[in-house]
């Protein structure tokens, strides 16, 4: 089966729920999928079309360039038994980030939809252990949105005694005044 | 917690949970897992990362492409040029550059095959010593440290070197550097024989390894493990091979694959990978192609530095290129590339500016950890080392 062929496969199965779909000349099938179709997509890729492997999942906050819906999140899939590669592209709004897990198709999908929840606040439904990955545990907002400052963290403890906390810059005072 | 009539504690279930890291000699950087203990039997591990989490993918949102190389060299410190070699291919399928000059990607092959011999050489030494065997960290470490000279001669760096840049390599290289490759790759395979000779037939060595950590065939792709995890288990799959880039096709070498997938076939498979690897440099040292190391176009690669003062164009092309930086098209592109621990790759998202949108780094570390855990799962606690030794995780870019 080539990338050709599982285009129009899934084009031909699922019908308008794939928004997008071509092959780039890099050997990839690169589809955009709604969101309420994903599990369905998903799960005939995996059982259907040999894509055994996910290579990873990532987030995308599109904010700065006033897109809707302004979230995207990218499965990265292989098939490594049938050599294959696809892309698959689910855009989510803004007022509803909600996702359904792959965790039950690949187990991989492990601490990628962790880091997806931790980092964009994506609420994935149905994976078993969900809660943050990376930021501590009671940290406050989603790191990688675009909306988050970009701003220098107070240091919690200095053996130093001459250390001002007043020194530390945050966004706010960078922004007043960006040559101090 | 109560006290029995005896005086002693009553337990108020049969396991006991056991903490483990973040500060511990084994767990390779500060990785720390929670153990659920049945007696010596490890009945669940719940992995908790993020302790040395230093925002790379939001830092590299608001600096240009050029100021991300550095970066990525701290993301897997062990070995650096293959982290710069992904992120810069990503960058390069956006420019749309089709093809480098030979002697660039030569040179690439060169640096990203050594940092694979010396990321394994200091895994062999960590995972030796977690298991008993001193000896063989002190001879890795000796070896290591002729790859650092290296690095040094041709980067100016010992570790962080940033050598691979965007559209070719940073500096030429010198009939000097060339010798001591050559002199280190006559070097090592006797060193790699006597590693061996320390360890693959060695009673102890094989009653902590063999049947250890196992993982099939399909846990393994189910788990998205992938690199030496991946073939110890019997997938034949090496990026290198299935989708090559800096000319490794031009290369002849095997990938080595093992059938048990337990923590010796991945001893196994790393060995002969060392030794594949400066196969692939002996070749890349005897066809070494001359000519530019780096692609003639000034609007992406820094002209070369004496003609700034005949040409004034070249002024022109340097200035933009240091004060503004490279602007990269719209889109995004995923290249995947075969790190000395797996799948590397970089999901950049460019928006038309001069700094990246979204940089994502695709960590095989990262997305190890859940499998490595699961194979934890009723195995003996002194063989939690063993297998946390044999995914050779490395901390920075688990938590990036």
């Amino acid at each position: 089966m080539t990338n050709e062929e599982i285009k129009e496969q899934l084009e031909a199965t699922f019908g308008d729920a794939i928004t997008h779909a071509e092959v780039s000349p890099h050997g990839e099938c690169v589809i955009r999928v709604a969101v309420e179709q994903l599990s369905a997509v998903m799960e005939d890729l995996k059982q259907n079309k040999d894509f055994d492997y996910l290579s990873q999942i990532t987030g995308v906050d599109y904010l700065e360039q006033d897109r809707e819906p302004r979230f995207d999140v990218v499965y990265e899939l292989f098939s490594l038994t049938k050599d294959r590669h696809i892309r698959v592209h689910v855009g989510l709004p803004e007022d509803e980030p909600t996702i359904p897990s792959v965790y039950h198709l690949w187990r991989g999908a492990d601490f990628p939809e962790r880091e997806l929840f931790d980092m964009f606040g994506f609420n994935v439904t149905g994976h078993p252990n969900m809660k943050r990955l990376i930021m501590p545990e009671g940290w406050e907002g989603h790191p990688l949105l675009k909306d988050y400052p970009l701003t220098v963290e107070e240091i919690a403890f200095s053996h130093n005694p001459d250390h001002k906390s007043e020194l530390i810059k945050t966004q706010e005072d960078v922004k007043a005044d960006p040559w101090a | 917690m109560g006290v029995t009539e005896q005086g002693l504690l009553e337990r108020d279930k049969d396991t006991m949970t056991l903490n483990m890291g973040p500060q511990h000699p084994s767990t390779h950087g500060v990785f720390r897992v929670v153990l659920e203990m049945d007696g010596e039997i490890v009945r669940s591990a719940e992995p908790d990362i993020g302790f040395l989490h230093t925002g790379i993918e939001k830092t590299a949102e608001n600096k240009r492409y050029v100021h991300c190389i550095p970066m990525t060299d701290r993301l897997d410190y062990l070995s650096p040029p293959q982290n710069n070699l992904a992120f810069c291919l990503t960058v390069e399928r956006l420019l749309g550059l089709k093809e480098l000059p030979a002697r660039a990607d030569y040179l690439r092959v060169i640096m990203c095959e050594l940092g694979r011999i010396g990321s394994h050489l200091v895994w062999l030494g960590t995972h030796a010593l977690d298991i008993g065997a001193m000896t063989v960290f002190l001879y890795a470490w000796r070896e290591r440290e002729m790859i650092l000279d290296l690095n040094e001669m041709i980067s100016g760096v010992r570790m962080m070197t940033s050598y691979i840049r965007v559209g070719g390599v940073a500096k030429d290289a010198t009939p000097q550097w060339l010798d001591g490759v050559r002199k280190f790759i006559d070097h090592v395979p006797a060193k790699i024989d006597e590693y061996e000779s320390l360890l693959t037939n060695n009673p102890i060595w094989l009653d902590r390894t063999r049947g250890i950590g196992t993982m099939t065939k399909e846990d393994a792709l189910n788990w998205s493990m992938s690199g030496p995890v991946l073939r110890a288990s019997g997938i034949d799959w090496d990026w290198r091979k299935k989708r090559p880039y800096s000319r490794y096709d031009e290369f002849k070498f095997d990938v080595p694959t093992q059938d048990h997938g337990d923590v010796y076939d991945r001893y196994l498979v790393r060995m002969e990978e060392m030794r594949q690897s400066r196969e692939i440099i002996k070749q890349a040292l005897d066809n070494l192609p001359d000519g530019p190391y780096k692609i003639e176009d000034n609007k992406v690669s820094l002209p070369p530095r004496d003609t700034l003062h005949t040409s004034m164009e070249s002024l022109i092309h340097h200035f933009k290129l240091v004060s503004d930086g490279v602007k990269v098209p719209k889109g995004s592109a995923y290249v995947p590339t075969e790190g000395a621990r797996g799948e590397v790759g970089f999901y950049i998202v460019s928006d038309g500016s001069n700094t990246p949108y979204r940089m994502k780094l695709r960590a095989p570390s990262f997305m190890a950890i859940p499998g490595m855990c699961k194979m934890m799962e009723g195995s003996f606690i002194a063989d939690v080392v063993a297998i946390i030794g044999s995914i050779d995780i490395v901390m920075g870019e688990v938590d990036r």
